[in-house]
């Protein structure tokens, strides 16, 4: 049999893989081939490569990376995957893009439903950022790289904390939680949210201890107050104790957003992990329902002017 | 530059009846007993390194559900099934969450095996070859991650148990029977949902208990058949390899002694055996993905779980001419 698939040039290299730009020869498509490499690793098919496969088989929604085929060729696993070009880092950081509270308000919809569709599937993405949040030629934001992603744990089963790009981790995660749950992730998304109003980073620490101490600072130390517990955490007792942000401080900050999407904020933003607004309470957030709608995908312009 | 590939199109079929297996193992067992035999040496061999590494059970019943479907489609060589067991392991581990450094594994296998000198050329050797096996174990699983993901039979044994409010020796005893499951084709011919409710209707059997899973758990009729089979296989298993089980050496104290008699019995009073519905000696036996030996030379092998694509294909080709 012929094969559907050409491999044309190389467009990235990343620690497991290597990314061609290809076409699907039914439709002249552009896909993505990500070619695992799977002799390098000294344990080795990469863990990496068996969850993006293992989650993205079970995942099918306009809001997350499609895996459109699986081969083996010349021993090396290839996985094919739609062709996205752009993502929410690039657009972010360009500022000659210029965009509006309805196009920020249509990628977070488009992000939260990506997310949400992960979750009830009962999946935790654990490394959501601007990065990995791919952009369609359509304009569809695509929850992509689900390489550190994994099933929602059993009640006692143990994780790691070492999880998702430091400055979009979660407080739990922070202080080394050894479970936790979709919190985790609609922390990212809250981050993420804000570095979109703002466009520079919310909460850039340089290093683990210093990520502690930005969020803190910025989002106030948790107390046995609104975290019930929270103390018995080993590095809790290190902290420097900051007082949580006004409203006129959020306000502030955060200037020309609506009350209800600095409520949305609060709620994805919420230390404490069993407060957290869920995907489903941020879906249905006042925020989404007032002016202005959602900007339609493919009328947001994110080439450069 | 473009490259175009020659291909071989693979649809994922993750369980398969008694004949089907059957038909695979003919290209790739030539010797039955032998691979009985060392099967049953395997699973132990597997539970010890388990066991000594601290792995839950699901890790173990992924092993030997990736050692069993390996050989429908590789050939059962005596002398390289430690190494494909342990290369097993190591997928299971990855595939399970429960992750493990292969360095450790591997060290932990040649260990158990007696070998002396496993210094790092040893080692590194070994290595080797558990991860060139490990690609094969992936494909001759379709890459279909599905299977072994988010169900596993002890898992299941205590969330049905607790959903149906079962006693709990009923899930006890069922554990140990699903022990016992794993030295039978069982993994590869239904899933694991399935096998749990089978070994709880067992244990209920066993124990006297009055039990109407079938009718709690809601299901059609291939659900009634897919348990049907599971229960009877796992009848005849107890009839025909008593002195292989588990189960007569780890008898709680609340079962009363059992006995070959006792399962002939549970099978006299089970009604007809009834199970999946088999096709005809010559359709499995017209059924390349069984009939045909694996053909790793084919440089492109690709694996769809979805029988749209796999008609879509057939389209293409059709129209293409090809």
């Amino acid at each position: 049999m012929r094969e559907s698939y050409s491999k044309e040039n190389k467009v990235g290299e990343g620690t497991y893989a290597v990314v061609y730009l290809g076409t699907r020869q039914s439709d002249s498509k552009k896909i993505a081939i990500k070619e695992i490499k799977t002799s390098e690793f000294k344990d080795g098919l990469d863990m990496s490569a068996i969850r993006e496969v293992k989650y993205l088989q079970e995942l099918e929604h306009p809001n997350v990376i499609r895996l459109m085929d699986i081969f083996m060729a010349y021993n090396n696993l290839n996985l094919v995957l739609e062709f996205l070009p752009s993502d929410l880092e690039v657009v972010i950081k360009d500022k000659s893009v210029l965009f509006t509270q309805a196009d920020i308000k249509s990628w977070l919809l488009m992000t939260l439903r990506g997310v949400h569709h992960c979750h009830r599937n009962f999946v935790l993405h654990r490394d959501l950022k601007p990065n990995n949040l791919l952009i369609s030629p359509e304009g569809i934001i695509k929850v992509a790289d689900f390489g550190l992603a994994r099933a929602v744990p059993n009640p006692r089963e143990i994780l790691t904390s070492n999880v998702v790009t430091r400055w979009y981790r979660a407080p739990e995660l922070l202080f080394g939680a050894k479970h936790y749950t979709y919190a985790v992730d609609v922390w990212s998304v809250g981050v993420i949210f804000a570095e979109m109003l703002l466009r520079v980073p919310y909460l850039p620490g340089k290093d683990d201890v210093d990520q502690m101490e930005v969020t803190f600072r910025a989002l106030g130390t948790p107390t046995e107050k609104d975290w019930p517990s929270v103390s018995m955490f080993p590095s809790y007792n290190k902290l420097q104790i900051y007082p949580p942000p006004s409203r006129d401080e959020l306000r502030n900050r955060f200037i020309a957003v609506s009350s209800s999407a600095l409520n949305l904020m609060c709620g994805m933003l919420e230390m404490n992990p069993g407060n957290r607004w869920s995907t489903v309470q941020c879906l249905e957030s006042a925020y989404f329902k007032e002016l202005p709608s959602p900007s339609n995908p493919a009328d947001i312009n994110i080439s450069s002017s | 530059m473009s490259a175009q590939f020659e291909m071989q199109l693979y649809l994922s079929r993750p369980y398969l009846t008694r004949q089907q297996i059957l038909c695979a193992q003919k290209n790739t067992i030539h010797d039955r007993r032998s691979y009985n035999r060392k099967k049953l040496l395997i699973i132990k061999f597997l539970t010890d390194l388990t066991l000594q590494l601290n792995l839950p059970r699901k890790t173990l019943e992924t092993a030997i559900y990736y050692y069993q479907r390996y050989h429908l489609f590789n050939l059962f060589e005596t002398e390289l099934c430690y190494t494909v067991a342990t290369s097993c392991l190591v997928l299971g581990c990855k595939q399970a969450e429960t992750f493990k450094k292969a360095n450790e594994i591997c060290t932990l296998s040649l260990r158990l095996r007696k070998m002396s000198n496993i210094n790092s050329e040893v080692l590194d050797a070994f290595k080797k070859r558990i991860f060139q096996i490990e690609l094969r174990i992936l494909e001759s699983c379709g890459f279909d991650y599905r299977v072994n993901n988010y169900v596993h039979i002890d898992d299941y044994i205590f969330k049905f148990g607790k959903t149906y409010a079962l006693d709990v020796n009923i899930c006890h005893t069922a554990w140990i029977i699903a022990y016992d499951v794993l030295k039978l084709d069982l993994l590869l011919t239904v899933p694991q949902h399935i096998i749990a409710l089978a070994t709880l209707k067992v244990a209920c059997k066993l124990l006297e208990k009055p039990e109407n899973l079938c009718s709690q758990y809601e299901m059609g009729n291939t659900d009634r058949d897919l348990i049907n089979e599971a229960y009877f296989s796992i009848i005849n298993f107890y009839i025909n390899a008593f002195d292989l089980c588990d189960l007569k050496d780890n008898l709680p104290s609340y079962i009363p002694p059992i006995s070959i008699e006792r399962f002939m019995v549970l099978k006299a009073n089970s009604g007809p055996e009834e199970g999946l519905t088999e096709l005809t000696e010559s359709d499995v036996g017209s059924d390349r993905f069984l009939e045909e030996q694996r053909q790793y030379s084919v440089r492109e092998r690709r694996y769809v779980l979805s029988t749209d694509i796999m008609r879509d294909e057939v389209e293409a080709l059709k129209i293409s001419g090809r």
